[in-house]
Order: structure tokens, then C-alpha cells, then sequence
């Protein structure tokens, strides 16, 4: 048998918490009046620098599920030096991405060779409709606001900082 | 309503029998009980088939697979940084521990080493994976004995480790931050001194749950001596990880097959075990294991390298042909992938041995000639993960 007898001791912690409520304040955050800031890192939701995108298909292939729509036609533009050959360029068409689908494992951010998709903390975009999860290009390029610039890394650390184009 | 067709007749005859005939079963053979599949004691949708004897079990069922969403299948039509993504999903609770076996099966069969780097922040995570997970069960246990307060105190004390592992990876349960050859990206500044905070909170939770819930007299006369698992039996049923410690058993794969692909090698901790093999004992264990996790997290946070954390590796993954099986000790147990690849960008066959499923096969044996009412502290410390077990 011990000193204190071990139900006294598990009430002594709960009065303790209840002190601690009393005078620190509750840990519950009441969601839609007060929010958290998530981490500058959280994936909540994907934005689309629509200049970078030349219509690869990288992500949209490598999609584990394969909820990104790509669309892209061919283009001529003027060339670059005067007398030149006219450039060949691809034109984004259509670019959705389906939130009712998405898995948020953010591979697509990833294999992105032109950085034109980034992650955006937001996460306040549930529809009523499933239909309406799927954003188009200017939905997603709505989120670019609310892209955050990349951290800097601990020490020691040999990665170079992104930056964001804005 | 006079006329009455002789087939509706033969059908109202045929329900009769049948129903006299389940009356005659339950008389002679004791009532069935059904626990689940929806049950608020079965963390999930698992349903176990009790026959019982007045209070007293005679045999017991597990129904599994309620919850199989065939992620060996769907491994296979998926390329290899794909399938981090769906094996998160296994044991949602500590994600980041099922990318790991599988990450070291691809990675051997490349004959690739992560750099030093990579190895250690792999490592932190699946500590802080496992912390996440086994504080869930410290609160969860009391829930099952009726005391509802630790659960509150563990999904608060939880949310320190989340949040770290949230702000390192980008996502709070569903981190897919291990690639073959390292981790994805390199940690934030700031982060190590932040997990230390979080880590010291985690401390201060095992020493309220062991006031609140293991000193606890109606704790223990419901837990010590319930459920005694024999190591020779645990052993024989393939029980592991903190199941199998408690019966004395002193085995971790942490220590004993630690793969060069973790850290775990450059750190000082111990294992714990329990003589007992009961209830109480696997509380007991766990509650130790949090705190040894703690200890290897803040060794680990000490003597973090600097460098690369990715080893050099081809743009697109091709893994040669060849098989491995990879297993490492997971929050819930052992976990192993067994992969064999053809030379493709896809495995050809993946098979995944998870803690759980081999956990749950000894609950036939156990629950024989239990109560009802520890029916459900037995399967609350055998401790399973329902998307664990049907994966």
C-alpha cells in the first residue's frame, strides 16, 4: 500500500489542471472566432504560378490518384532576336485540380521542374457541393497570395532557399 | 385475407422453423454476443463474436476486414514515390513509421545509403511518430476502465508533437517526408529547440498518466492478473513490440536489427520489460517506452549532423531486380514490407506484415474464459490500429 493511496493522487492532478484552466486559460481554441496560424509549411492547399507552367504533364502524371486536368495547346511566338525563327510555346488551356480527390501528399509541388505550383496554409475552402472542389486555374491562381516565402533552415543544414515568384 | 398462395405459406412455415431453431441454439450452446462492428470500445469497425456463458466467455472471434482497402494491390500499379503516399494511411496514428520499413526495402534493393543527415531526421520522426501514437493509448486505456479524463489530457499533450511534426513536414498526420536515398526536405530553424519544449511536455503527461491512471487502485484491480499472455504463447501467436515486452520477452527490433538505414545505433537507451504479461504490464511497458523515446529524440537532437540529406539519386526511380524484407519496430509492433521488384518503376508484389493483424490473432485464445467486462480492457492493451490490421 502506498504512502498516498493512488486515488488521491490522480485527483490532486486533475485539481491541479483545473488551476491551471482557472488561471492560465483554456487550451481549447473556439475555432471560427479565434484561429490557430498553421505552420508556414502545412499543406492546406495548392496555388498555381500560372506563367512558370509550360503544360508538361509532370504532375498530373505522377499523381498518385490523378486528380490534376491539364489542357495545353502549341503556339507560336515571336522570336527572340530580330531575324530569328518564331518560338514554339505551350499554352496552359486548362489546369484543374480536384479536392475531392486530392490526397494532399503535395508530389506534384515536388516533381515540378518550372516551379509553378506551391503550397498555401489556407485551408478555409469546404463547398456545400463536392462538384465545386475542383478549382480551376484561376482559383488556384487566387491561392498565390496566400503563399508564405520559404523558412530558413536549422543550422548545418545544405539546402538552398527557394523563393517564391510574386 | 383468407387466400393465402402455398408459396407465402411455405414461406411463413420456413421462418418459423428457423426461428424456433435459433431458439433451441441459444439455449443450448449459451447467448452470442456481437462486440461491433460499430462499438464505441472497438477503435474502429472490428466485430468480435463472443459465445458466452453467463458473464463468462466460452469462445471468441475476431471478424476482420471491415476495413481492407487492398493497398498491396494498389501498390502495385503505383510507382515508388507514389506508394509512400497510400502506406501512410495504414496506421494513421503514427504515419510516418509505415514509410520507413518500406523506404529501407527500396533503398536496399538500390544499394543506396541515406547520408548521415537524413538518417538522423528519419529517425526524430519516427520517434516522434511513435510518441504521437503511444500517448494517444495512454489516455485511450482509461476511456475503455469508464475514467474519461486522461483521453482529454493525451489528445491535448499530443497536439505538442503534432504540431513539430506538422511544422518539419507539412502535414499533421500524413507527413510522406521519406524519399529513397533521404528525407524530402531539410528542418525549419528553430525546430530543434521547439521539440525539445514539446518533449518536455510529453515528460509531464507520463508523469500525470502514471498518477492518474497506473497508481490507480480500481486500475490495477482491473488490469493486474487479466489477460496473462505466457511469453511461449505470445511468441508462438508472432505477438511483437510492446506486446511481447510485457511478457518478459526482452526483444526490439530498435536494438537488436537496427538497420543502417536509422540512427538508432548512436544512442543510449534501454529496453523495458515486464515479468507480469498482463494488462497492467503492457500499460506499464508503454508508459516507459514514451519516456525511452523521449530520451533517444533529445540525443538525437544533440548531435545532429550537418551535410546533405539526400543521397545522390536518379530523377527517375528505377529499382533493379531483385527482393527484400525490411522490418522495423513500429509504434504497434514489428511492421515488415516484403518488395520485389521486376526492374520497373512499379513493385511487383508488395506484402505488408503489420503489428496489428499478428497482435489481434492471439485474441481467440486470450478472451477464452474471460469476463465481458475484460474482454474489452484485453483488447484495449493488446493496443491495434483497425486500418493496422485490414490495411
Amino acid at each position: 500500500m502506498p504512502l498516498v493511496p493512488g486515488v488521491v493522487s490522480g485527483l490532486g492532478v486533475t485539481f491541479k489542471e483545473i488551476v491551471k484552466t482557472v488561471t492560465k486559460g483554456a487550451e481549447t481554441v473556439q475555432y471560427p472566432h479565434e484561429k490557430e496560424d498553421p505552420a508556414p509549411r502545412a499543406r492546406g492547399v495548392i496555388a498555381l504560378h500560372e506563367e512558370n507552367c509550360t503544360a508538361c504533364m509532370l504532375c498530373s502524371r505522377e499523381c498518385p490518384d490523378w486528380c490534376i486536368y491539364i489542357e495545353g495547346h502549341k503556339e507560336l511566338a515571336p522570336p527572340r532576336r530580330a531575324g530569328g525563327k518564331p518560338r514554339q510555346v505551350n499554352k496552359l488551356d486548362r489546369f484543374d485540380i480536384d479536392y475531392g480527390l486530392c490526397m494532399y501528399c503535395g508530389i506534384c509541388v515536388e516533381v515540378c521542374p518550372f516551379e509553378a505550383l506551391f503550397w498555401s496554409p489556407e485551408y478555409e475552402y469546404s463547398e456545400p457541393k463536392i462538384a465545386d472542389l475542383l478549382h480551376d486555374k484561376t482559383r488556384l491562381g487566387q491561392w498565390m497570395e496566400t503563399v508564405p516565402d520559404f523558412e530558413p533552415y536549422e543550422g548545418g543544414a545544405e539546402v538552398k532557399i527557394k523563393k517564391v515568384p510574386r | 385475407m383468407t387466400a393465402i398462395s402455398d408459396r407465402r405459406q411455405l414461406a411463413y412455415i420456413a421462418a418459423q422453423a428457423a426461428d424456433a431453431r435459433v431458439n433451441v441454439e441459444l439455449e443450448a450452446e449459451g447467448m452470442t454476443l456481437n462486440i461491433g462492428p460499430q462499438h464505441p470500445a472497438t477503435h474502429g469497425t472490428l466485430r468480435i463474436v463472443a459465445r458466452l456463458d453467463g458473464e463468462q466467455v466460452i469462445e471468441a472471434d475476431p471478424v476482420m476486414g471491415y476495413m481492407h482497402r487492398g493497398y498491396e494491390k494498389l501498390a502495385e500499379v503505383r510507382t515508388y514515390p507514389q506508394v509512400t503516399t497510400l502506406i501512410n494511411r495504414i496506421d494513421w496514428l503514427g504515419s510516418f513509421a509505415n514509410e520507413v520499413p518500406f523506404i529501407l526495402a527500396a533503398e536496399q534493393l538500390m544499394d543506396i545509403e541515406a547520408p548521415p543527415r537524413a538518417r538522423h531526421i528519419r529517425t526524430i520522426l519516427f520517434e516522434l511518430a511513435r510518441i504521437a501514437n503511444v500517448t494517444l493509448f495512454l489516455g485511450d486505456m482509461g476511456v475503455q476502465l469508464g475514467a474519461v479524463t486522461p483521453i482529454f489530457y493525451a489528445f491535448r499533450d499530443r497536439e505538442h508533437i503534432l504540431n513539430q511534426i506538422e511544422s518539419a513536414t507539412g502535414g499533421r498526420f500524413h507527413p510522406n517526408f521519406d524519399r529513397i536515398g533521404g528525407v524530402k526536405d531539410d528542418l525549419p530553424a528553430g525546430w530543434l529547440a521547439e521539440t525539445k519544449q514539446s518533449l518536455g511536455e510529453i515528460r509531464k503527461f507520463c508523469d500525470q498518466m502514471e498518477d492518474l491512471i497506473l497508481g490507480n487502485e480500481i486500475f490495477q484491480a482491473r488490469t493486474r492478473g487479466i489477460g496473462v499472455i505466457p511469453a511461449d504463447v505470445g511468441l508462438s501467436y508472432g505477438l511483437s513490440g510492446a506486446n511481447i515486452r510485457s511478457s518478459g520477452v526482452d526483444w526490439d527490433l530498435r536494438r537488436d536489427g537496427a538497420h543502417p538505414g536509422l540512427a538508432y545505433n548512436d544512442v543510449e537507451w534501454r529496453v523495458w520489460t515486464h515479468p507480469d504479461g498482463d494488462s497492467f504490464a503492457r500499460y506499464w511497458v508503454r508508459l516507459q517506452e514514451v519516456r525511452e523515446s523521449c530520451l533517444i529524440v533529445e540525443q538525437l537532437l544533440d548531435s545532429m549532423p550537418s551535410g546533405p540529406i539526400m543521397a545522390k539519386v536518379p530523377r527517375i526511380i528505377k529499382v533493379p531486380e531483385g527482393e527484400a524484407y525490411v522490418e522495423t519496430e513500429n509504434p504497434l509492433g514489428v511492421m515488415g514490407y516484403y518488395v520485389v521488384s521486376q526492374g520497373g518503376l512499379e513493385p511487383f508484389r508488395v506484402k505488408i506484415r503489420s503489428a496489428s493483424f499478428s497482435n489481434m490473432s492471439i485474441s481467440p485464445w486470450l478472451l477464452k474464459g474471460t469476463y465481458v467486462p475484460d474482454v474489452i480492457t484485453i483488447l484495449a492493451s493488446l493496443y491495434f490500429i483497425l486500418g493496422d490490421i485490414d490495411r
